[in-house]
């Protein structure tokens, strides 16, 4: 074949990803920043200004609900890998024959429905007329009926419940890799079973870890179904934010803003947290 | 339960059995080793080796029986505490350490001193001949070296016995002859008990003081590489150990000294030797070593009298049917003129059978004391 046959064919292939890519993220972003850029002095006129982005750092709301999603996000993001890395290691190490694809099946299935139905189970479940509060009250543990929903800690369950697969596909992936001998010199050289963990088995995973929860943090990060459905009006999350600056304020121009400011800072933490684990991005997402 | 007689033994099993479901893995297998000597468990894959291994580490229980290391019963030890190591199928050399951390991490986990650490790292290092490479990482190091380190790091905390998992299997052949003398002499200098399990013959033959040939979980034989080639116990570890001629046949007459047997294609041959088990009319099989057997190379015209038992030597006449060269291990296939048998025999390095080809005539001999018989 010809080298000009070859490029063709590439690019050929390359077309689909790389409108993809141009048209729903580049475009958009760069329209977004320019809006972003901005300020409306009067019907149809607009003038260059950095206002939308001094307001995120002036207004308290913004800077607060910003640093609290943020911080939310880590947290649910940690809670996720601590749950998900015993489940991982079962089903990589420990889980044997039929029970394997069954385990990771049982992972899989919620997110065969979608996370809308998903986010209404939880509220039958958690709401003051619900399920568990029934429950609850049918045993004769509390006097009257509880409310479960709205409160921080009802949306960390139910971020840490959507986020789950993401983390422990790529965690089983990594450990699935690990050599089982690896595990079994450790110990044979005297390692106790947290030694093990800590000197073979996270080592080896860590690739996993941190891509895990990169994923799993920009989720949460960007969530807005679960924070606004378990959370109520005082969940304020960051995205509802920007939901409200576009559609209830008619606010482009500070939407953009803090749509912008969202993608800088996440990145921002993303990056942070692979300095403080000292792995690369390449080697993380290959 | 420790009496002194055990104590002598750095290893000791007794009637040690281990089932999978209703698959008998190892089966009723005792035996004692002595201090610092090199035992080998010899068999083919599937045999029950690795299990039988495992189970000396602490990887697996026995279902029943005792494992004793210096006469104190281990079965209630965990790998971890137990003073064995082990060097693993494929070394499992920790990848995100260098070569000096790999050593030193079994005497880190034991708490000692950090100066003590790093002097007996050296030292095992230098005792390896790889004194430089300690802050090298593994991928850096050769398939030799690596297999240096992985025994450096078990030796470096001074075991009571080191269990070897086939160690070589991975290592090109070249490589293979050279580690199988340099493990020798590693154990040799550190007088350390070596059990090394293995499915290749010649490393077992050419490291170990004792070799136990094992078959379907349990031990044939246990003996000097020089028993076990010269007088196996079984047809098993016949057949196993070395190369062998096989024949069945049917124990036509016996006399006080030995037997004859012939073959369904009417070999017939003359046997001496430990024929007790058979009986006259019974089935047996016959083993003979192809450089037990003497060729000489005949005229085309003549005809060698094909027979047995003229003073304990089976003589017969051939004709060559295929060469295998192979340097100082070549044999050539001979077919015998008066049955449809078909022999192989160690070719001489003589000057005069240098050019021995297909369809040469041949004289072949053997002392009926060379074969070896089971019944069937």
């Amino acid at each position: 074949m010809k080298p000009q046959h070859f490029k063709f064919g590439l690019a050929l292939l390359l077309t689909p990803i790389l409108l993809w890519l141009t048209l729903l993220i580049a475009l958009p972003h760069v329209d977004m920043a320019m809006i972003s850029l901005r300020e409306r002095v009067s019907a149809g006129t607009y003038a260059f200004s950095w206002s939308n982005y001094t307001a995120f750092f002036t207004e308290p709301l913004y800077w607060r609900t910003f640093m609290r999603t943020a911080v939310m996000s880590i947290m649910a993001t940690a809670l996720t890998l601590l749950i998900a890395f015993p489940i991982s290691f079962y089903i990589a190490k420990v889980a044997r024959g039929r029970l394997r694809p069954l385990l990771f099946l049982l992972c899989l299935v919620p997110f065969w429905v979608s996370e809308l139905v998903r986010t209404y189970g939880w509220m039958i479940l958690l709401r003051e007329t619900g399920v568990l509060s029934s429950l609850l009250q049918w045993l004769g543990w509390v006097d009257g009926p509880v409310e479960m929903l709205y409160q921080d800690a009802t949306i960390m369950v139910g971020l840490v419940y959507t986020s789950m697969l993401f983390m422990v596909v790529p965690l089983v992936s990594t450990l699935d890799s690990l050599d089982d001998s690896l595990i079994e010199a450790a110990y044979d050289l005297g390692a106790s079973h947290w030694r093990v963990m800590r000197d073979v088995v996270i080592p080896h995973a860590a690739p996993g870890i941190v891509s895990g929860c990169i994923v799993v943090f920009m989720l949460t990060l960007g969530n807005y179904l679960t924070p606004t459905l378990l959370g109520g009006k005082d969940s304020l999350w960051f995205t509802e934010q920007i939901y409200t600056q576009f559609i209830t304020r008619f606010n482009w121009e500070q939407g953009s803003a803090f749509g912008i400011l969202l993608l800088i800072l996440s990145s921002l933490i993303v990056w942070i947290g692979l300095r403080l684990s000292r792995q690369s991005f390449t080697k993380v997402m290959s | 339960m420790s009496d002194p007689v055990t104590t002598s033994f750095d290893l000791e099993c007794r009637n040690v059995r281990k089932n999978f479901a209703a698959f008998t893995a190892v089966n009723d297998v005792s035996f004692q080793i002595p201090q610092g000597s090199f035992f080998s468990i010899l068999g083919p894959s599937g045999c029950g080796k690795t299990t039988l291994l495992r189970m000396l580490a602490g990887f697996q229980q026995p279902d029943a029986g005792d494992i004793l290391i210096k006469g104190r019963s281990v079965l209630d030890t965990p790998p971890n505490k137990r003073p064995v190591n082990m060097v693993f199928q494929h070394l499992a050399l920790f990848p995100n350490m260098t070569v000096a951390e790999n050593v030193a991490y079994g005497l880190r986990r034991r708490k000692a001193p950090r100066h003590e650490i790093e002097t007996a790292v050296k030292d095992m290092l230098a005792r390896v001949g790889l004194p430089d490479s300690g802050g090298k990482r593994i991928d850096q190091l050769s398939g030799g070296q690596k297999q240096r380190i992985a025994i450096a790091r078990c030796l470096v905390l001074r075991p009571d016995v080191l269990l070897l998992d086939e160690p070589l299997g991975a290592l090109d052949l070249k490589l293979r002859e050279q580690m199988k003398v340099e493990l020798k002499h590693l154990q040799e200098k550190f007088g350390t008990t070596f059990v090394y399990i293995t499915h290749d013959q010649s490393e077992a033959l050419v490291m170990s003081d004792h070799i136990a040939v094992m078959n379907k979980g349990r031990f044939e034989q246990v003996g000097t590489p020089q028993e076990l080639y010269y007088q196996p116990d079984t047809a098993f570890v016949a057949s196993f150990v070395g190369d062998s001629n096989c024949w069945r046949g049917t124990l036509v007459s016996r006399d006080s000294e030995g037997a004859a047997i012939r073959t369904a294609s009417g070999l017939q041959f003359r046997v001496e030797g430990a024929l007790e088990n058979l009986q006259q009319g019974q089935e047996a099989q016959v083993y003979l070593r192809p450089e037990a057997v003497k060729i000489e190379l005949a005229s085309a015209s003549s005809h060698g009298d094909a027979g047995a038992g003229r003073g304990g030597e089976n003589c017969f006449s051939g004709v060559v049917d295929a060469v295998l060269f192979d340097g100082a291990r070549s044999q050539v296939q001979v077919s015998l003129d008066h049955s449809s048998e078909s022999i192989s025999v160690a070719l001489p390095q003589t000057p005069m059978f240098h050019n021995i080809g297909k369809g040469q005539r041949v004289l072949l001999s053997w002392a009926a004391g060379q074969c070896s018989c089971f019944p069937v």
